[in-house]
């Protein structure tokens, strides 16, 4: 059981090392791919785990995207002429200066937004059910307004991201993206590996099952939902971040606070993955990516029609997700012992 | 755990899956120049997206059916791989770097708009890939040293200022009040700034600078505003659906103004759809059909534009005839370098000095190009048929433009 585990892991982390070389042409995809698995994976925290079906986590994704890229720019030269709409001046980052920035910025891009879920979260993790949903759901459309409002970010002109410098050949910018958001995706399966295995993710059951009885039972849930949404923060944040460097171009509406897609598709991979589990996430995520990407080649113009199909057939045929499938179907291989002779005594009652 | 030989099975599925799909071609096959595209065909710019590619697709027929591209010797043909970009900036850098890197493109035609140009040139100018793009005019997009990047277009900022000059001199060489509402797109955000430099040069004031979200489908608080503040000017800018949600509002509220200018008429078909409602309107414009530019494959701007309509069923905005030039352009190079080379097809671009039916065409070293000005056409009707007459600049103007605008009650 365990060894299959470990060739299991060891098999992805080859995988992961390796693909770009593998596949060359098709790093970037790969790279938005581990992004995708990110944000599903920390979606699933709340909407899975805890039963709060957030549409706010996109705020932290682009709030980590802006601060990345201003941090990136404003370390080493002013941001408000960067940014300035038809500014005359080009700057440009030297090798060291990049890779500085962007770690900084990195840093300040997890940080932050997980301070600013702590404080939302006091502030609205009070709301439940659609009340919640709502509330988030303002957030990242508020968020994508304001920023579009802001000068020193570009407002509506946009915020381009430094360019890579040239370091290495024409493959490194996309080898570094990759890594970069391999090595995210690494440390966000980790750490959400780890806490379900402790009690603060019984204790996120607990809330999603019955919030008030979980109280009763003496559990601050109001601390644990906090936690719970600043330990996703801080990886959607690392995510935006490096998302924002990977597309090169940041827009308020469009790119960061990306609440129509990026916001949506989030909560979409988690379903069609199975939420509440830790695998689903990543398959959702998986089999999402490649629809879309065959959708957009195959179906040009129709992607969104074949789109919304899959979305239907999901919710009809997998309301559980591949995983609540999969488990209902082979139970025994997700450790549930069936009595074969009971299970058929309830088929033939009904 | 069973479970986890499911999903080893799945990833290894995944991994033959994936590396059997690689499939390259390159720039040149067989007789074809294939040119690569990231085209709006759906979203909030999907009309003029679709403008764009009916330009492309004129422009490579005709170029195709009249003997091609001569290349050291041989003829070839262009071909065009397109995407949908879905008018995100995101999905556009994407398939940018799709096209570069899985299809092989190795020459690219522009997007729709200065936002996914800019999400588009920095891939390019990575991958040192040449692209004439025609729709992206934002001026920070020529103050970035790209070397790859040549756009057929004026700057954004040159749209309307123009406009401004305009309503000074009919107000005797005074200063005017202007009320300015703009999309928040870095589009419109550029033609503003060239208004706000036409403000500041000619004295003049602004009482009204509204941001406007994305999807305008709303602006009657700015028109509140304009009613009770009165401005000899009201300049709007959001590509076709700003265009069309102005005039909607104006007529609906009968908001008076004197000078109203704007920019994407033609793409929104004004004249058409909101006929009488959309008389007055003075419109910054690439190119109209009237000008008098010419060349071998299209005539002229009449003949473009009775072709064009003869295939497409509507008249060409200029959004169309913009892109049609991009690919004369990219014939003319690729006959000069008469090489596939995209070095030596970048010097070739860089050289570009022609005239086409849609203007003179000739790069800045930031890649814009600095001979060809804009125009103002002004919708006229004549009972009920309306049309776009050039009035400014005065060369070639057709008409003599109606200022004041006349009052709603008199109309």
């Amino acid at each position: 059981m365990k060894n299959n585990n470990i060739i299991l892991y060891a098999a992805i982390l080859i995988f992961g090392v390796l693909a770009p070389f593998v596949l060359p042409a098709f790093k970037v995809q790969l790279s938005i791919l581990c992004i995708l698995i990110v944000l599903a994976l920390t979606w699933n925290i709340q909407g899975g785990e805890m039963g709060y079906n957030t549409f706010g986590n996109i705020l932290f994704y682009g709030l980590g995207m802006y601060l990345c890229a201003s941090v990136q720019v404003g370390m080493f030269f002013p941001l408000a002429e960067w940014t300035e709409s038809g500014g005359e001046k080009t700057f440009v980052h030297t090798p060291s200066q990049f890779f500085q920035g962007m770690a900084y910025g990195l840093i300040i891009a997890a940080i932050v937004p997980t301070i600013v879920a702590g404080l939302i979260g006091y502030a609205i993790l009070g709301l439940r059910g659609h009340y919640f949903a709502i509330c988030t759901l303002g957030l990242g459309v508020a968020a994508g307004e304001i920023s579009g409002g802001i000068e020193i970010i570009g407002a509506g002109q946009g915020f381009t991201t430094p360019p890579f410098p040239e370091v290495g050949d024409l493959e490194a910018r996309g080898e570094f993206f990759y890594f970069l958001s391999f090595l995210v995706l690494v440390l966000t399966f980790i750490a959400v590996k780890s806490i379900y295995s402790t009690r603060f993710k019984l204790i996120l059951n607990a809330i999603r099952d019955n919030e008030d009885k979980a109280e009763a039972m003496g559990i601050q849930t109001m601390k644990y939902k906090i936690i719970g949404w600043m330990i996703s923060a801080f990886f959607c944040g690392l995510a935006g971040g490096i998302m924002g460097g990977l597309v090169g171009y940041i827009d308020s509406t469009d790119v960061a606070f990306d609440g129509r897609e990026m916001g949506v598709f989030m909560v979409l991979m988690a379903i069609l993955g199975g939420k509440g589990t830790l695998w689903g996430p990543v398959i959702g995520a998986t089999i999402f990516h490649i629809f879309k990407e065959g959708f957009w080649t195959f179906f040009l113009g129709w992607q969104y029609v074949a789109l919304g199909v899959l979305i239907v057939v999901i919710v009809i045929y997998f309301p559980e997700g591949i995983m609540g499938w999969l488990r209902e179907k082979y139970p025994e291989k997700f450790g549930e012992v069936v009595d074969e002779a009971d299970r058929k005594a309830q088929v033939e009652l009904k | 755990m069973k479970l986890s030989k499911i999903i080893l099975s799945f990833v290894s599925a995944l991994a033959i899956l994936l590396s059997s799909s690689v499939t390259s071609f390159a720039k040149v096959v067989g007789d074809k120049i294939v040119l690569g595209s990231a085209i709006s065909l759906t979203g909030k710019y999907s009309s003029n997206g679709v403008h764009t590619q009916n330009g492309y697709n004129m422009a490579v027929d005709r170029i195709n059916s009249m003997g091609g591209v001569k290349v050291g010797g041989k003829t070839y043909k262009f071909e065009i791989i397109y995407y949908d970009d879905e008018s995100n900036p995101k999905r556009a850098a994407q398939l940018a770097e799709r096209l570069i890197k899985q299809d092989g493109v190795e020459y690219m035609l522009g997007p729709y708009s200065s936002g996914l140009t800019k999400a588009i040139a920095p891939v390019t100018e990575k991958y040192g890939v040449p692209m004439v793009e025609a729709n992206g005019a934002s001026r920070s997009l020529f103050t970035k040293g790209y070397k790859y990047l040549f756009a057929v277009l004026a700057p954004a900022n040159l749209y309307l200022d123009v406009a401004i000059d305009l309503a000074v001199e009919k107000n005797g060489g005074k200063p005017v009040s202007v009320a300015m509402a703009f999309e928040q797109d870095a589009f419109s955000q550029d033609v503003r700034l060239g208004v706000l430099e036409a403000i500041e040069r000619t004295g003049s004031k602004k009482v009204i600078d509204d941001k406007l979200p994305k999807e305008l489908n709303d602006m009657a608080a700015t028109l509140a505003k304009v009613k009770a503040v009165k401005p000899d000017v009201l300049v709007v800018s959001g590509h076709t659906k700003g265009a069309l949600t102005a005039i909607r509002q104006i007529s609906e509220m009968k908001v008076d103004v004197p000078m109203l200018a704007m920019t994407h008429c033609d793409a929104a078909k004004l004249s058409k759809q909101h006929g009488k409602n959309s008389q007055y309107a003075l419109c910054a414009s690439q190119w109209h059909k009237t000008l008098t530019y010419k060349d071998n494959f299209f005539k002229d701007g009449m003949t473009y534009d009775a072709d064009f309509t003869k295939e497409f069923g509507y008249a060409p905005p200029y959004q169309a005839a913009e892109s049609s030039a991009a690919l004369l352009v990219f014939k003319d190079a690729f006959e000069r370098a008469n090489s596939f080379d995209k070095v030596k097809l970048r010097d070739a671009l860089a050289d570009t000095n022609m005239q086409t039916f849609y203007g003179n065409i000739k790069f800045a070293p930031g890649g814009q190009n600095v001979d060809k000005p804009m125009v103002l056409f002004q919708v006229m009707c004549d009972g009920d048929k309306c049309e776009n007459k050039v009035v400014a600049p005065t060369k070639w103007a057709s008409a003599e433009l109606i200022h004041p605008i006349p009052s709603w009650s008199q109309r």
